[in-house]
């Protein structure tokens, strides 16, 4: 390997990082360029509180915001309590082997795609939750996406539990047990205490995974464009909002505001990954 | 010998991932003494003292055979059946690591966190223990004045004591030691032996030591583990 | 006694919330198994068409899935491709070359990408395809090239940290062992270091095609269509089987088409499913040479 080929090997590594993470700046440019007409000039806020009414020139966005609030936060009530009793079985309060059957079912779990879950969600949920509540219509309302996304969020949850847990100190668990505690008491007074930041992480991440999906919602969510007044109401998130409004004329005024759409939840991801990041630093890590 | 016998193994076989460890183990422990276990490292000696108070057991591919028995509450107990749990079991049969595990805590909190296991919480009975316990370590002294204070801000030898009077806060008649002076100077370790050889009229003491001039020091028995088995030094 | 009430509800709360979880999985899975397996089979894929005769692209099939999985098929191994060369020397240059400081604005500014919701991804690749429909040819529009290109963007973080994290992930010795010999930096990379982290990169790829695989999101703004044939050319239209199966949950004309979509979602389902088996079978292999986890306990 000649000098210059390895001169040129860390210039193509280094333009590769460089290029890279200049493509989240690139996404950012490209939705601010495009949104431009609505957002410049102090518009963007009023967007967020404005409603939609394309027909009377509105382009607000807050009936989506409210929806993909209410299904996001209502997914994480569902999948907090599944996920953290699922890692506290794996922890100690289930059975060794079982517990390894949970652990790689979960992990498949990862890997069920988005779509299916909104495929099945139709065909087997809203039918179910259409006869179960009367007021809910047809059945597709913020209850049905906020189910099916628990499912969806639950594995991300649970890895970034099981990774807190398991970074607590080794010596810690190792004198509980030889003091007598047995596994309940173990889980509640050492690792539980120590773990919390991996649990807040969860949390974050999967709200950010519930955010961030687009087909659950489009498909069992309703997609009606009002500020909902109950969890049985249908409703639009930020994200499938793009989807529906994408389909229309790209030059239209309706069509720039979603680029505001994208900037909104681009800003909101970013936040969150800032957090994390944040709180990765307060255990201690890079 | 005397004295009476506190703890029997009896045909004990052992394997870790199919690599036999122990086969066909039979000793007796001696109540009151300090037993001494040593040998070249990496061959079962602090498996071996896993194995008197359960603790292999979180290990995955470890495999057991044979009986333990130990004399407990004036009878002798299968620490392997169904009679003693392994909390209990925990309680009356204490260890101490090579390197002091103090947990996340204050210096009382950490004496006080066995009691907690057990429920107790009337506070004058749990104050009383911890202090015979500090005491016993002789560790009180020195600790007295900040009991509220972190426990990693002792020195290592103090840890190590705390976390000898940690396990003796429920009065347990037996204290397995793995290596209790190896990550300590020569001051430090010195304390220890001292408190060891005291201990020994409360309570059946099982040392792993690969310090031979400790062993001479300190044991009334020793015994050598080599190729799977033990023998009388 | 506190503690053992308190115990005990955990203990039920922990096996509920595993029985629920697996539960609901396994229903879901299982009515699907249940609606979809008989609907499979060669005309599932094939429609009336010959499978040679559509396999060397001879005939068209109208109602087969055939053009969906080749349009899937071709935009994942092109997007993976694109996104391969990429993340790999960006991962190496993250674990090798960067400084402190690099580091932490680079790995912000991965995460923040990682981040970015898919539909989002999707939005930018069409806002692109404007921009060169307006400033360079006006033929453009979204087709297999905007999706293959935002597609990778969606990827490049999974292959750039999996990258990272293998090479970091090595032992010092390993590591420094040629370097010590009289290796520069970069023949260690790619005589020792590179060869050592390919299980590790190479689940990173693996996760990197599941993503492209299922992804409805971005396709669906980027030029994926109902209707299409195989995919022709980089420049046109070509069909996916996740957005297949969205389109027909809504515009199913009869109960066939609706099964058609049950057979597609197992195929996209079963795709998955050998995904996941892949990378299983290399991390197993990872952590093979190393030889079996050491126990705590050691004499």
């Amino acid at each position: 390997m000649t000098r210059a080929t390895q001169k040129a090997a860390r210039i193509v590594f280094f333009l590769s990082a460089a290029a890279s993470a200049m493509a989240a700046a690139l996404v950012f440019g490209f939705l601010l360029v495009f949104g431009f007409p609505l957002i410049g000039g102090g518009e963007f806020f009023s967007l967020l509180t404005r409603p939609w009414s394309p027909g009377q020139g509105l382009y607000g966005f807050l009936p989506m915001i409210t929806g993909t609030a209410a299904i996001s936060f209502l997914s994480i009530v569902f999948a907090f309590p599944l996920s953290l009793g699922t890692v506290c079985f794996m922890g100690g309060l289930g059975p060794a082997r079982i517990s390894r059957l949970v652990d790689g079912f979960v992990r498949f779990m990862t890997g069920i795609p988005t779509v299916i879950y909104g495929f099945l969600g139709i065909f087997l949920l809203v039918p179910v939750v259409r006869t179960l509540f009367t007021s809910a219509g047809s059945g597709m309302c913020i209850l049905s996406a906020s189910l099916m996304l628990s499912l969806l969020v639950s594995p991300t949850m649970i890895i970034f539990f099981k990774d807190g847990f398991d970074s607590v100190d080794f010596r810690y668990i190792q004198a509980a047990d030889a003091l007598g505690a047995d596994s309940v008491q173990r889980l509640i007074y050492v690792i539980l205490p120590e773990a919390w930041p991996g649990i807040v992480t969860g949390v974050i991440m999967g709200l950010g995974r519930a955010m961030g999906d687009t087909l659950i919602a489009l498909m069992i969510a309703g997609n009606a464009v009002h500020v909902p007044g109950s969890i049985l109401d249908s409703a639009r998130t930020l994200t499938s909002h793009i989807a529906l409004v994408s389909a229309s004329d790209y030059e239209s005024l309706a069509f720039k505001s979603i680029f505001a759409c994208g900037l909104t939840l681009y800003v909101l991801n970013a936040l969150a990954v800032i957090a994390v990041r944040r709180l990765d630093g307060k255990r201690g890590q890079a | 010998m005397d004295k009476p016998v506190k703890i029997r193994v009896e045909n004990l076989t052992f394997s870790y991932h199919q690599t036999q460890i122990f086969e066909n183990i039979n000793l007796d422990f001696t109540d009151h003494a300090i037993t001494a276990i040593t040998g070249p490292s990496g061959r079962g000696k602090s498996t071996f003292l896993s194995i008197l108070n359960r603790l292999w057991e979180s290990q995955p591919f470890a495999a057991m055979q044979g009986k333990v028995w130990i004399h407990l509450d004036g009878q002798w107990v299968d620490i392997y059946g169904r009679t003693l749990s392994k909390p209990d079991l925990r309680r009356k049969v204490g260890m101490v690591f090579q390197t002091p595990n103090p947990l996340p805590m204050s210096i009382y909190k950490n004496m006080a966190f066995p009691l907690k296991l057990t429920g107790m919480t009337d506070k004058t009975l749990v104050d009383a223990k911890v202090t015979a316990a500090l005491q016993q370590a002789f560790l009180w002294d020195e600790v007295k004045d900040r009991l509220h204070d972190s426990a990693f801000g002792l020195s290592g030898g103090q840890q190590q004591r705390l976390c000898i009077a940690r396990a003796l806060v429920s009065r347990p008649e037996i204290l397995l030691l793995d290596e209790p002076t190896s990550s300590l100077d020569a001051g430090a370790a010195s304390v220890i032996e001292d408190l060891l050889t005291e201990l020994k009229k409360q309570c059946t003491l099982i040392v792993v030591s690969h310090y031979l001039d400790q062993v001479s020091r300190i044991a009334d028995n020793a015994l050598r583990l080599e190729a799977c088995g033990f023998s009388q030094v | 006694m506190n503690i053992r009430l308190l115990g005990g509800c955990l203990r039920v709360f922990s096996w509920g919330a595993v029985l629920v979880l697996t539960g609901s999985v396994l229903v879901l899975l299982g009515y699907l198994l249940i609606k979809g397996v008989p609907s499979l089979g060669r005309d599932l894929i094939f429609g009336q068409v010959d499978i040679l005769d559509a396999v060397l692209l001879r005939k068209r099939v109208f109602d087969g899935l055939f053009p969906a999985i080749a349009g899937t098929l071709s935009v994942v191994a092109l997007s993976v491709g694109l996104a391969i060369p990429v993340g790999v020397c960006a991962g190496i240059y993250m674990s090798e070359f960067a400084t402190v400081f690099q580091q932490r604005v680079f790995g912000l500014m991965f995460d923040i990408l990682a981040g970015i919701p898919s539909i989002v991804i999707g939005l930018f690749g069409f806002s692109g395809a404007i921009f060169i429909h307006r400033y360079i040819s006006n033929d453009f529009r979204p087709c297999l090239a905007v999706s293959v290109a935002a597609l990778a963007f969606l990827v490049l973080p999974y292959i750039t940290r999996t990258t990272q994290a293998a090479m970091q992930g090595l032992a010092e010795q390993t590591r420094q062992a040629a370097l010590a010999l009289g290796a520069t930096r970069v023949q260690n990379i790619f005589y020792v270091l590179l060869p050592r982290s390919v299980s590790g990169i190479l689940s990173g790829i693996i996760l990197a095609i599941g993503r492209c695989a299922e992804d409805t999101a971005v396709i669906m703004l980027t030029g994926v269509v109902a209707t299409a044939g195989i995919p022709g050319s980089l420049l046109g239209s070509y069909e996916a089987l996740p957005f297949y199966i969205y389109y027909i949950s809504s515009q199913y004309t009869d109960e066939a088409e609706l099964m058609s979509g049950y057979g597609a979602a197992i195929i996209l389902l079963g795709v998955c499913a050998v995904l996941f088996f892949l990378a299983f079978i290399i991390k197993r292999r990872l952590a093979g040479p190393a030889g079996p986890v050491t126990g705590r306990f050691h004499g």
